[in-house]
């Protein structure tokens, strides 16, 4: 590449220059600079509203569809445009508050590379085609064969939509595909505890110890987490232990963070069991025999040859667990993404019965007393399923939305060859992803800002709500449809009963909530509405306790290689934000890189591989290749390279396609014994340079602070003391 | 670093050419005087800006002595005055000098449900936040040497005698300095951020 000569102390001293320069001029620019005249177009109202006042915002409320929180929201409308998004205070998921990926939700909206019309797969290539004609076609082709759906994590009467249509197209499966999703944690919960989605109360903790869970970035409900997490770190301060091969956001704010050996966090919780049994008394009660003996022959020594953590780490943890009642443990992330994932959850959920949690720290959550409503939660498991079942010719017919498969499966699954076996594919979607490319027919949808919906939120407290979407502006692209609308239709024309009342998905949504409410009033309604969200009757749950299954067992040959951790970040989340400039443009939480992917390598890696920071490395697995640079940083385990998931497309628009790589292609197929979860810390791979180097595009490029008090510090062993001692 | 200074010169010959251009002399004043106010002396040259109809404020406020506010009914509760709604105007000239072809073009544009494309004569850059609401209130409802009924001679501030114009033309020059001094006149807040937010 060829460096401008122009660096950043010449751009300062220019930019002073100039300044001078306009200072000089004075405060009586040029009126031709910046002053126009009759350039713009300023258009009146025909006959407004009695409460449209231009230049004065009007909020409405509706639900972020940005992941499967459900989050509250608050978008301002102005002249019929929403200009901004915040959280719904109402909301009992966010508080008011919305990450980083809400907030960007509106260039998703505004997006240029948005599919504007429907296409139709003509001689080898999609080329636009009218709604009646796209609609046509779907209809002839799908009374013939297997039907199936892929989507992400649906819920509400969208669920209930799409599944009345695979009922009348005769399908049988839906496939929910999710990438970032808790899986195996809950369904530990569900085996061990008997409730798949336990209340996790972070605030009453004075201890979390978390293995891999990124309760702030990624794990079920990240914005809820923040809030109970700021609960949690107001005095008296709780102590925060992160258990992970490759730092996360949770793991950059916790007390003590412990680089330890990917796929080793099961030993771990065993160790950390057999301090606290043998040096601290605890009983263990409900703990079966059979699982005593498998922590009896996890003494930390032996512990810290497993995981390469220190024996005097591993009773600190003890200690401090012990010391700090209650305290919560939590399992996720990396530490379920790998063969014996299901392990690290269930010794996790045995830590808080050792610890007495359940019932203090983690207590039962309520279930829907509307089960057709809720959440169809996505797993990796189901995108497996998918590329075995379309590969083995299970498949005729499939209709894609909220998921995009081709661009999430490793290669290893053979996606791509069992997805062309598919006779028939339809893709709804507003963006043209790598999936929405392979499809024979493409839908244009509306934005999530456009559309109506119900959600059930992937997590609540307390009572369950049922939030609701609703349009906030007209449609950007108005040849686009809403999701309900698109399979409302689609499931009439396809023969479903009991629909033929209603013109549209609003009229659907709303004699269904009227139903559900027992209330047909306009005034309610649009209470909801205002509300963004409605209480729905829910039962509750018992929490009891029975030993999981714990493996320990890691099959580790030292082969030299190192362990591929594919690691995932709020932001570009499972690379549904790569086509989001703001989410490009904002910096890593970790290694604070933009618009790149990068590999994260430990020091002492590097130095004996011959890696500087920004080279250029290849990362070789047995199913694949990619070239990024190295990041090289001290949060990682050394015998582990991390790369972040979530870029690398090859489609979705100018921001997304061409920019960096996915390190989900180069898995090596390997899943959870128990829960089928794709692994995404148990590939081994090689790296080796690739002869170049070029700076990163990073802020904060130092890790010191020269003296200069930037953050304020006190000695460890100052911190120790203010923390109990751990 | 030479393209900067060269730049730098450019835009200092810019503002002298551009004053001696658009700057008539100052002891010309645009307008009817606020009581009870340092009122601006500076005037300006705009451009005619043709408009999709030939709207005659002089007709309307200056002849018929309708306020400013009857129609710019936005000014008073919103940073921008906003133009009137069309069913603002048909309200009058569904009755009123129907006859005349401007009023027709109007009724042709209700008739089809199509709001004029206006052209906008008095556009501050993006980065500017301006509120008509705030000045108003300070030079209108707050001030007690003025009758609310006088509401142009307070418009006229920035945007000159309008009640004498057809379409509206730029008469000042509503540069920062001009911001500025008005500012410093009348004791109005100078904090960058009041306007640059």
């Amino acid at each position: 590449m060829n460096q401008s000569k122009l660096d950043r102390r010449q751009f300062l001293k220019g930019l002073g220059l100039g300044g001078a320069g306009v200072a000089l001029a004075g405060c009586d620019l040029p009126s031709y600079v910046t002053l126009e005249q009759g350039e713009e177009n300023v258009i009146s109202y025909l006959a407004p509203n009695e409460y449209v006042i231009p230049g004065v915002g009007v909020w409405y409320a509706s639900t972020c569809v940005g992941c499967s929180a459900g989050c509250g929201i608050h978008g301002r409308v102005r002249e019929g445009r929403v200009l901004k998004l915040e959280g719904n205070p109402d909301s009992g998921v966010n508080m008011g508050r919305l990450c980083q990926m809400g907030q960007a939700a509106l260039q998703h909206h505004f997006n240029p590379d948005r599919i504007a019309n429907p296409m139709v797969r003509k001689n080898g290539a999609l080329v636009e085609a009218s709604w009646d004609e796209a609609i046509a076609l779907i209809n002839e082709k799908s009374k013939s064969g297997k039907a199936a759906w892929v989507t992400g994590t649906i819920s509400g009467h969208q669920r209930v939509m799409a599944q009345t249509h695979l009922g009348a197209i005769g399908g049988s499966r839906h496939y929910a595909v999710e990438q970032i999703n808790a899986n195996v944690w809950k369904t530990a919960c569900k085996d061990i505890i008997n409730d798949p989605n336990p209340e996790i109360h972070l605030e009453k903790a004075k201890v979390i110890f978390s293995l891999g869970a990124d309760f702030l970035g990624t794990f079920i409900s990240p914005v809820h987490f923040a809030a109970s997490y700021a609960e949690f770190r107001t005095p008296p301060r709780g102590t925060l232990i992160q258990a992970e091969p490759a730092m996360s956001l949770t793991g950059g704010n916790a007390d003590h963070w412990v680089g330890i050996k990917p796929g080793s966090e099961t030993a771990l919780a065993l160790g950390v069991a057999n301090a606290l049994m043998n040096n601290h008394g605890v009983a263990g009660n409900g703990i079966s025999n059979a699982t005593k003996t498998l922590i009896n022959k996890h003494d930390p020594e032996t512990v810290a040859g497993i995981c390469a953590v220190p024996v005097g780490r591993i009773e600190k943890i003890a200690a401090s667990l012990a010391a700090n009642s209650p305290s919560l443990v939590l399992a996720g992330g990396s530490a379920t993404g790998n063969a014996n994932g299901y392990s690290a959850a269930a010794a996790a959920l045995m830590l808080n019965q050792m610890l007495g949690n359940i019932g203090t720290t983690i207590t039962a959550g309520r279930e829907l007393a509307y089960p057709q409503l809720d959440l169809v939660e996505g797993n990796s498991a189901n995108l497996k399923d998918l590329a075995i079942d379309a590969n083995e010719g299970k498949i005729d017919v499939l209709f894609v939305s909220g998921a995009n498969p081709l661009f999430l499966a490793p290669k290893s699954l053979k996606m791509l060859e069992g997805w062309n076996k598919v006779g028939f594919k339809v893709v709804l979607s507003s963006m043209l992803d790598e999936t929405a490319e392979a499809a024979d027919v493409v839908l244009p949808l509306a934005s999530s800002l456009e559309d109506w919906g119900s959600h059930i939120p992937s997590y609540a407290k307390g009572t369950r709500n049922l939030a609701l979407q609703q349009p906030l502006m007209e449609p950007v692209f108005p040849n686009t449809r809403g999701f309900g609308d698109v399979v409302l239709a689609l499931a009439k024309d396809a023969g479903a009963p009991g629909l033929d009342d209603y013109d549209d998905y609003y009229g659907y949504l709303r004699s269904a909530i009227s139903a559900l409410k027992k209330t047909d009033s306009e005034k309610e309604w649009n209470g909801f509405l205002m509300a963004g969200q409605t209480q729905i009757p829910s039962l509750g749950r018992k929490l009891s306790y029975s030993d999981g299954k714990i493996t320990p067992t890691m099959n580790d040959s030292d082969d030299g290689n190192l362990t591929l951790i594919a690691s995932a970040r709020m932001g570009m989340w499972d690379g549904r934000g790569a086509n989001l400039p703001w989410l490009q443009e904002s910096p890593d939480q970790i290694s604070k890189v933009v618009w790149d992917s990068w590999a994260e390598l430990h020091p002492k890696t590097a130095k004996s591989l011959g890696i500087k920071d920004g080279d250029y490395i290849n990362i070789k697995s047995a199913s694949g290749e990619v070239t990024t640079r190295a990041f090289i940083y001290k949060g990682i385990h050394p015998g582990a390279i991390a790369v972040p998931i979530g870029r690398g497309h090859s489609a979705l628009g100018r921001y997304a396609k061409d920019n960096g790589v996915n390190p989900l292609s180069i898995l090596n197929g390997a899943s959870d014994s128990k829960t089928g979860e794709i692994a995404t810390t148990a590939t081994k791979v090689s790296v080796k340079s690739a002869g170049k180097n070029k700076q990163m595009a990073k802020l904060m490029e130092i890790d010191r602070q020269h003296g200069r008090k930037l953050v304020a510090t006190i000695s460890a062993d100052k911190q120790r003391r203010t923390e109990g001692g751990a | 670093m030479v393209v900067v200074l060269v730049g730098a010169i450019i835009v200092i010959a810019a503002q002298i050419l551009d004053q001696k251009l658009h700057y008539t002399s100052t002891d010309v004043v645009p307008g009817p005087i606020v009581p009870g106010t340092q009122y601006p002396d500076e005037a300006f040259t705009g451009i005619d800006v043709p408009q999709p109809i030939d709207f005659s404020h002089k007709i309307h406020a200056g002849d018929n002595e309708i306020n400013c506010m009857f129609c710019h009914t936005y000014a008073r509760r919103s940073k921008v005055s906003g133009i009137p709604p069309l069913s603002k105007c048909m309200g009058c000239h569904t009755v009123i000098a129907t006859e005349k072809p401007e009023i027709q073009k109007l009724t042709a544009m209700w008739e089809k449900g199509e709001s004029p494309q206006w052209n906008k004569v008095h556009d501050l850059p993006d980065f500017v936040h301006f509120t008509h609401q705030r000045h108003l209130k300070r030079f209108l409802f707050d001030n007690q040497e003025l009758d609310v009924s006088d509401a142009k001679r307070v418009c006229s501030m920035c945007h000159g005698d309008i009640a004498e114009m057809t379409v509206a033309k730029k008469s000042r020059p509503l540069t920062m300095g001009f911001c500025i001094r008005c500012h410093e006149a009348n004791e109005g807040p100078s904090d960058c951020t009041k306007c640059h937010k």
